[in-house]
């Protein structure tokens, strides 16, 4: 009797110690299909297709569903067509974290210390000081030319450039505009200029009236002296606008017919808009708010409203407190105004269809139907020499319809030690230090305008934040070393069905994040769930807003309800 | 001397419940939206109500000023709207930057114009005395960001690749990242012992690293330099002033009558008498720079109080801007209670009194 009760007993134990082994880790994710691959053992493809919900009242967006194929390969099907899709997977917004990392988001460790495949990981974060950053040693790519990387801040464009002359730092964003020629004098310094990427406009509601009348508005673009308020009132590298896409993106057109200042011409469009004596318009509105495609808000309209003055048009001045000027513009309330767009992605959509599309922002009023046939198909078009003559066919239909008078493009530059190899500057503000190099040098100290809100750009807007993100976690696809074409980066390869719906990526093998786990599809599924679904635990961030996210695909899902009026 | 310094405790009271009330009626007076400075671009009604209702902004101003008053005593000064972080936080990181580049100033500025204004009084109406003179008028009226500057274009341009040279940041070297004493130690981390790493000459000190201790010397140089030059030289006149008042006195004169060497007058029975009311400048310099050190810590890339206010007070960030007010404030009310027991000290008859 006694020896059967050991038996039991020790059957017992024996299955208690194999229940052990086998069980799984306490952490275990609520949804099956959040479940993490074992290292080397099966994977388990995630999936999620949300296709259903395309073009209901629920779901603004246009993601319909994200597949891992298979470890290596993941698929996007869209609600409706795309062809600026690579451009926007490229955004340093889209970085991919492992998994594991994203099921901690709730923590907040990720806002401090991101795990990435960059060529750099984070080392240190001395808040107020300085952001370090050290190589990855198991980097997929070429190996950083700089060992350690230092981010430091100051505001004062002036302190940026005594650090740099003094040598304390190698590089530095943003010259102060009477600090170019000091910088190109200097035989010590490298003074590097950023291709502008945004447009400064005049906009028009063209439901209001008098800006209803399509000669007035042509008369207004033909009264602004550009190159006036360039010299007057803009850095150097700054450029007249000759179309509404500054010259970054890759469907500018040369050589595009633009409102060319004229006068005499303005007087002439004037009279037939039935206004020969002159007319008086109102208010020009604006906000004060510095940006690269303003510097200098309050004196450049006041110079418009002088140039205006000079062909018979009178305009106050209205500076409105920039919250509710923004609100303004977005609800279509302002119908004389001053505003402006700095490239979301490198590609004319960013432009042309938000402004100009169909379901565009209501500040130019209801739109018009040529232009949103253009632009339907210039983004619909792969082929580049098409869309080319349709962004061509949409620069002549804003000549004729006006309702935007691009005016500048904000140009910046960049500065580094000459010894500094491999400097340069990217129209996105996404400077690339690992190809970078400095003979005899193991450090490469960057300074800037400010320090990072939080290291999780997937909930960072501020390019502060997002240049940092960027050594350290990489895209599906990247942009080209200081220019805006889009290369593969953690997807080798890429290709599209001919509608431009569905959307596959291959990826690239052997990758390893700084923690040393493996990258896989499902990562990429999970970054990309993590942001789609505002339901999803793991939609947690520094604001939790997710901004880029949702103006790239266009919503969330799940979204959270509108706060009560 | 307890029952004295009970009654200074006490009568500061009064004064810092003065200093709540003012910070919180000029935080709520400055123009400007916080939700709007918050929330800029997403600074929608909606969300402004939101935004309101969380930060009790939507109660009645006395509702808000007694929940004010209940935190301050419970040691909540509230979270900063800007940034990630409790109020409290930000002292741990911002003030041992001030007090660093503030005590440094304060040591220039004493050790420079004590020794400038015995001199000149003691040589009164001579030329030494009207070079001295002169001297300091010139840096009460120099401002602090043009010697600043010009400091910088000195000793971190032109001497730069000499033994003068000297950084242009107040920040210590660009990867130098101390390791916290507490660390070092292994001992237990809380706030006190963080808001000590943070000043770096003292943190290098205790972790043995005199390379780190050098380099931070380095860095606080100009900034020091640069924001000691006016209690330097209001202490010089009030040292030379006062000097020259006491020289006058009977007894100084019975002394002289005695026999007794110049330099033994002055250093064995004028000098005492006559840092009184140099004292009182001492520790109201101390506080003056603590609170007013903007410009040189924007020079000079230093995150401490003087930014840190001015950042808040810009963005709306009323917690910060309350917080920060109230430290300094308590800051000031003890260093004018340090300065009366050194008072006490230095002239018996208060301590009679």
């Amino acid at each position: 009797m006694r020896q059967r009760r050991i038996r039991w007993v020790s059957a017992f134990v024996a299955l208690g110690l194999v229940a052990a082994a086998c069980g799984g880790d306490d952490d275990d994710s609520a949804e099956g299909d959040d479940e993490a691959p074992a290292e080397g053992g099966d994977f388990e493809a995630q999936s999620f297709d949300e296709s259903a919900q395309c073009g209901t009242d629920a779901y603004a967006g246009n993601l319909a569903s994200i597949e891992a194929v298979d470890a290596q390969t993941v698929k996007f099907t869209l609600c409706n067509p795309d062809v600026a899709f690579p451009s926007k997977v490229a955004f340093s917004a889209l970085g991919i974290f492992p998994e594991e990392q994203l099921e901690d988001a709730a923590s907040g460790a990720i806002i401090d210390s991101p795990i990435g495949t960059g060529p750099y990981k984070l080392e240190a974060w001395e808040k107020g000081s300085q952001i370090v950053l050290t190589a990855n040693e198991d980097y997929w790519g070429d190996a950083p030319g700089i060992p350690t990387v230092v981010f430091r801040w100051s505001e004062e464009s002036a302190q940026r450039l005594v650090e740099l002359q003094s040598g304390d730092v190698d590089g530095i964003d943003n010259v102060g505009t009477e600090d170019f020629a000091t910088v190109s004098n200097d035989s010590n310094l490298q003074l590097i200029e950023r291709e502008p990427l945004n447009v400064f406009y005049l906009g028009f509601n063209v439901d209001k009236p008098p800006f209803d009348n399509e000669q007035l508005r042509q008369a207004i673009g033909y009264a602004i002296d550009k190159d006036r308020i360039i010299d007057n009132f803009y850095p150097e590298g700054s450029i007249a606008a000759d179309q509404f896409l500054p010259p970054g993106i890759p469907q500018y057109q040369d050589g595009a017919e633009t409102f060319t200042y004229d006068p005499d011409r303005a007087r002439e469009l004037l009279t037939e808009a039935g206004y020969p004596d002159g007319v008086d318009l109102g208010v020009l509105s604006y906000r004060a708010t510095v940006r690269g495609y303003l510097p200098q808000p309050p004196q450049v309209a006041s110079d418009i409203r002088d140039q205006l003055a000079q062909v018979g048009i009178t305009v106050a001045l209205d500076e409105q407190e920039e919250g509710a000027f923004i609100d303004n513009a977005n609800t279509g309330a302002l119908s004389f105004y001053m505003l402006g767009w700095g490239a979301d992605f490198p590609d004319a959509t960013n432009f042309w269809d938000f402004h100009f599309g169909v379901g565009a922002s209501p500040q130019f009023g209801t739109g018009f139907d040529d232009m949103h046939e253009v632009l339907t198909e210039a983004g619909s078009t792969v082929d580049e020499d098409e869309r080319a003559d349709l962004y061509a066919q949409a620069n002549e239909l804003l000549l004729q319809h006006a309702q935007a008078i691009p005016i500048a493009y904000g140009g910046s530059a960049v500065a580094f030690d000459a010894a500094v190899e491999g400097a340069h500057a990217s129209p996105l503000s996404n400077e690339r230090f690992a190809v970078m190099s400095e003979e005899g040098a193991d450090q490469l100290v960057w300074m800037q305008n400010g320090e990072p809100s939080g290291l999780y750009c997937a909930d960072e807007t501020d390019g502060e934040a997002l240049r940092v993100c960027e050594q350290i976690n990489e895209s599906l696809l990247g942009y080209e070393v200081g220019g805006t074409e889009v290369e593969p980066a953690l997807a080798e390869e890429w290709e599209s069905n001919d509608d431009l719906t569905e959307w596959t990526f291959t990826l690239r093998d052997g990758v390893t994040f700084h923690d040393g786990s493996t990258f896989d599809a499902n990562d990429v599924v999970a970054s990309y769930r993590t942001q789609w679904d505002a339901a999803d635990p793991r939609h947690v961030g520094r604001e939790g807003l997710f901004t880029y996210f949702e103006a790239l695909f266009g919503g969330f899902l799940n979204p959270p309800p509108a706060p009560a009026g | 001397m307890l029952r004295f310094i009970a009654r200074r405790l006490v009568s500061s009271i009064p004064v810092l419940f003065g200093i709540l009330l003012a910070t919180f009626v000029i935080g709520r007076l400055i123009p400007g939206d916080p939700c709007q400075a918050a929330l800029q671009e997403r600074a929608t009604p909606e969300a402004c109500a939101e935004f309101n209702s969380e930060y009790g902004f939507d109660d009645p101003v006395f509702v808000q000023f007694g929940s004010y008053v209940g935190d301050v005593f419970r040691g909540d000064l509230g979270n900063s709207l800007q940034e990630r972080q409790s109020v409290t936080d930000l002292l741990i990181d911002r003030l041992p930057v001030t007090l660093q580049l503030s005590a440094a100033a304060l040591f220039i500025a004493v050790i420079v114009g004590v020794p400038l204004g015995v001199l000149a009084g003691s040589r009164h109406n001579s030329k030494t005395d009207v070079a001295t003179i002169v001297g300091a008028n010139l840096g009460v009226s120099i401002p602090v960001f043009v010697l600043g500057l010009i400091l910088q274009y000195v000793f971190a341009l032109q001497l730069d690749d000499t033994p003068l040279g000297l950084p242009a940041s107040g920040q210590l070297t660009a990867g130098v990242i101390p390791d916290p004493f507490y660390e070092v130690w292994g001992i237990g981390h809380n706030s006190l012992f963080e808001f000590i790493s943070n000043i770096d000459l003292l943190n290098a000190v205790l972790i043995w690293r005199w390379d780190i201790f050098v380099d931070a010397l380095q860095h606080l140089i100009l900034p020091a330099v640069a924001l000691a030059t006016i209690p330097m030289a209001i202490i010089a006149r009030m040292t030379r002033s006062s000097l020259v008042d006491v020289l006058g006195l009977d007894y100084v004169r019975t002394a002289r009558a005695k026999g007794l060497r110049e330099r033994v007058v002055i250093t064995r029975h004028a000098l005492r008498n006559s840092l009184l009311p140099v004292v009182t400048v001492i520790g109201l310099s101390l506080g003056t720079l603590v609170g007013g050190a903007i410009l040189t810590e924007t020079i000079f890339n230093l995150t401490g109080v003087g930014k840190t206010l001015f950042d808040a007070i810009t963005g709306r960030d009323y917690f910060v801007v309350q917080g920060f007010t109230l430290v300094v404030a308590i800051g000031f009310v003890v260093v004018n209670l340090i300065t009366d027991i050194v008072y006490t000290f230095l002239d018996p008859k208060v301590r009679v009194d």
